[in-house]
């Protein structure tokens, strides 16, 4: 099968231990704060820490966050802020205090990440998009504008930085998983519309081949910006069509609602009499949880069927699938990766946990705790998760993530002869249950 | 709300009520009728309600923790038809009601769909026209619990038992007589759900005292009503309280569904 376009609107994760997903691998929708005197910043930093210490024992489903004596760990982390001298200071004491938790989805989002991308208007693409495989940086797909590039050749360097070596520092760091590896490459390759910038690539999968360089002029941000709350704004893309008689559905995010929920259901309205429905989730990061159950409604035809249960305080809360009066109820196919996160994994261990779905490619980020958005007094954003969450198999998804019913790797030399390998599982899968 | 936070609380509220049983003798607890009656009595009075024909509700609705805000509708008239909007740039619009004795919902995010048993009697309950003054067919059963102190506004609390469903505590202002405080757990299409809703800032529209400001919290969430105006007897044609034709159809074919007829 000939790969489609496809891109992954990756998020800056410079400094950040971003693990999770969700909406909110992102950066702040923040103004850059005035200049404060040492005084008054300090204090902020203090409230900052304070607001960070108290949400999480307000708002974290369990009164013993992480299994913390959350009262201590405020006494012991209370005079390490108060020492800091610095926002960054105060930045590393606050990421300390939230990885005793060993969940995803608790992050500080530096603001002047944002502002800094901002000012480039750095979401412009190369007009490809690229997994890590086995530690080389691969193209995996193409936008047409792009010429001279090829799925399969490996990006050796993006203005002289060396994605292999980048790559091989972040993976001896065993908490950094695939999800935020394939970020913080994706980030190098970004920037503002129209930079030209300089990539070498290896052509072929001989270590011995010589390099090729292309100068590359950034495309503009793919798909829409959007904005959800207290959110930045994100571009998400949706995009769908036939191949033969299946329909192909890929979405960058679950986000831009009323769009992309839009999209959705005419897709699948128009897919009625196809023989399979494929539904590419690999890169996606997740987003609005509920989008998941909206989803799924235009895949079932049944009352009462749950993707899993979220359990937070004060309320434990069924993923309720609404059945759609025209959904679609042929074979459904979802394609994930290591870059599928939160409400992807919701989504599809959900559909795969109740027989609604078969799941194709490699296991997904297990980062799928729901999770919120909050601005800070000194500016910084701060995600914290609300909930633990639970398939509807019995398994959390935390820490486990998806396992695919058909584990599919793509491969370089398949990339190369343009062929990807997930795909055309999903694919053969479609084509035997025709004949069923 | 997290039951083993709150279950600290009767023992607290005993263990004062032993202390000052020592220096003085209980008041006898008002009878919940009276607090009930006291209400309507200090938002307007019974001949204030019922000269309400129909009511239009307009504010704006708030998630503070998300950065979401929107406006909201609410259209009621007697005895319980009643049609709401939500409208929220980035989640796209909500609506509800009640048509033909169903309780329906509507949003982009999850079509179009009738409540469940339980929800549709507790929006029934909800979409009551002049509720306080009704409150007996709303909750035959009713009983003082006692006495609350809510950020130093002492309040009788309540015990309001539906027919079906389950029961509501209201909390009423010794001093004033407004209602502050209910609490509840709540049904929804994802489960039940502990809800306390904060009321405050009364204002009289068309002779009657309403909340204007609500703080909602359900689960872990909160989120903030602010009622805008409140407008009443407006020319409102029944088709008003008519849900989207989809909605419409859903609840025509179970109705037929119901009393085994083709719809």
């Amino acid at each position: 099968m000939r790969i489609g376009v496809r891109a992954c609107q990756s998020k800056d994760v410079r400094g950040l231990r971003f693990l999770g997903a969700s909406v909110v691998l992102a950066l702040l929708a923040a103004s850059p704060l005035p200049a404060q005197s040492p005084a008054r910043e300090k204090q902020f930093n203090i409230d900052s820490f304070e607001t960070v210490w108290t949400t999480i024992r307000d708002k974290h489903w369990d009164k013993n966050p992480g299994g913390l004596d959350w009262l201590a760990t405020h006494a012991e982390f209370r005079p390490k802020i108060e020492a800091a001298a610095t926002i960054d200071e105060t930045r590393a004491v606050i990421r300390e205090m939230l990885s005793r938790l060993h969940q995803t989805h608790f992050a500080i989002v530096a603001s002047d990440i944002y502002d800094n991308v901002a000012a480039e208007g750095g979401e412009a693409w190369p007009g490809f998009e690229v997994r890590v495989l086995e530690g080389a940086v691969l193209v995996s797909s193409l936008s047409p504008e792009t010429p001279g590039v090829n799925p399969g050749w490996e990006v050796l360097s993006v203005d002289g930085i060396d994605l292999r070596e980048l790559v091989r520092k972040l993976h001896q760091n065993p908490g950094i998983q695939e999800a935020a590896i394939q970020r913080a490459v994706l980030v190098q390759m970004r920037g503002p519309t129209g930079k030209r910038r300089r990539f070498e690539f290896r052509t072929s999968a001989e270590e011995s081949a010589p390099p090729v360089i292309r100068e590359i002029a950034l495309l503009p941000p793919r798909g829409n910006a959007t904005t959800f709350g207290n959110l930045p704004t994100q571009y998400v893309w949706f995009e769908s069509r036939k191949i033969g008689n299946t329909g192909y559905v890929a979405f960058n995010e679950f986000l831009d609602l009323v769009r992309v929920m839009g999209q959705f259901g005419s897709a699948v309205q128009s897919c009625g009499k196809c023989d399979g429905l494929i539904i590419d989730l690999r890169g996606n990061p997740g987003g609005i949880g509920g989008m998941a159950m909206g989803m799924a409604g235009w895949l079932v035809d049944r009352q009462n069927l749950r993707l899993g249960t979220m359990y937070m305080r004060g309320a434990t809360l069924n993923f309720v699938i609404n059945p759609r009066a025209d959904a679609y109820l042929g074979p459904v196919a979802i394609l994930v990766d290591g870059a599928s996160a939160s409400t992807s994994e919701i989504f599809a261990g959900g559909l795969k946990d109740i027989g609604r779905a078969r799941v194709f490619g490699t296991r997904t980020a297990a980062a799928a705790l729901p999770s919120v958005f909050m601005r800070l007094p000194n500016g910084d954003g701060f995600q914290y998760a609300i909930a633990n969450y639970i398939s509807q198999g019995g398994k959390a998804l935390e820490g486990i993530g998806v396992t695919p019913d058909e584990e599919v790797k793509l491969s370089r030399e398949g990339l190369l002869a343009g062929h990807d390998a997930v795909l055309d599982a999903a694919f053969e899968w479609i084509r035997q249950q025709r004949g069923k | 709300m997290n039951l083993s936070r709150w279950s600290i609380i009767p023992v607290v509220t005993a263990l004062a009520a032993g202390l000052s049983a020592q220096n003085a003798k209980p008041q006898p607890l008002p009878k919940a009728d009276s607090i009930l009656d006291r209400y309507v009595q200090v938002t307007g009075g019974k001949g204030a309600y019922e000269k309400h024909k129909n009511q239009v509700l307009t504010g704006t609705i708030e998630f503070p923790a998300m950065g979401l805000k929107g406006k909201v509708t609410r259209y009621t008239a007697p005895p319980d038809k009643e049609y709401s909007i939500i409208e929220l740039d980035a989640i796209g619009n909500i609506e509800s009601g009640i048509y033909l004795g169903a309780a329906w919902e509507k949003s982009v995010l999850l079509g179009p769909r009738i409540k469940n048993p339980d929800e549709r009697d507790q929006s029934i309950r909800e979409a009551r026209f002049n509720a306080p003054v009704d409150w007996k067919k709303v909750y035959p059963k009713v009983e003082t619990l006692g006495t609350k102190d809510l950020d130093g506004d002492e309040c009788y609390e309540v015990l309001l038992t539906p027919p079906n469903g389950k029961p509501v505590h209201q909390f009423f202002s010794k001093k004033t007589g407004l209602l502050v405080r209910t609490t509840m757990v709540a049904a929804s299409q994802m489960g039940e759900v502990d809800v306390e809703v904060n009321v405050s800032e009364y204002k009289t529209f068309g002779g009657v005292r309403v909340p204007t400001v609500s703080r909602q919290r359900a689960g872990n969430q909160e989120l903030r009503i602010t009622v805008d105006d409140v407008r009443v007897n407006e020319n409102l044609p029944d088709s008003r309280f008519e849900p989207p034709p989809d909605v419409s159809a859903m609840i025509r074919k179970a109705k037929a569904s119901e009393e085994g007829r083709l719809p």
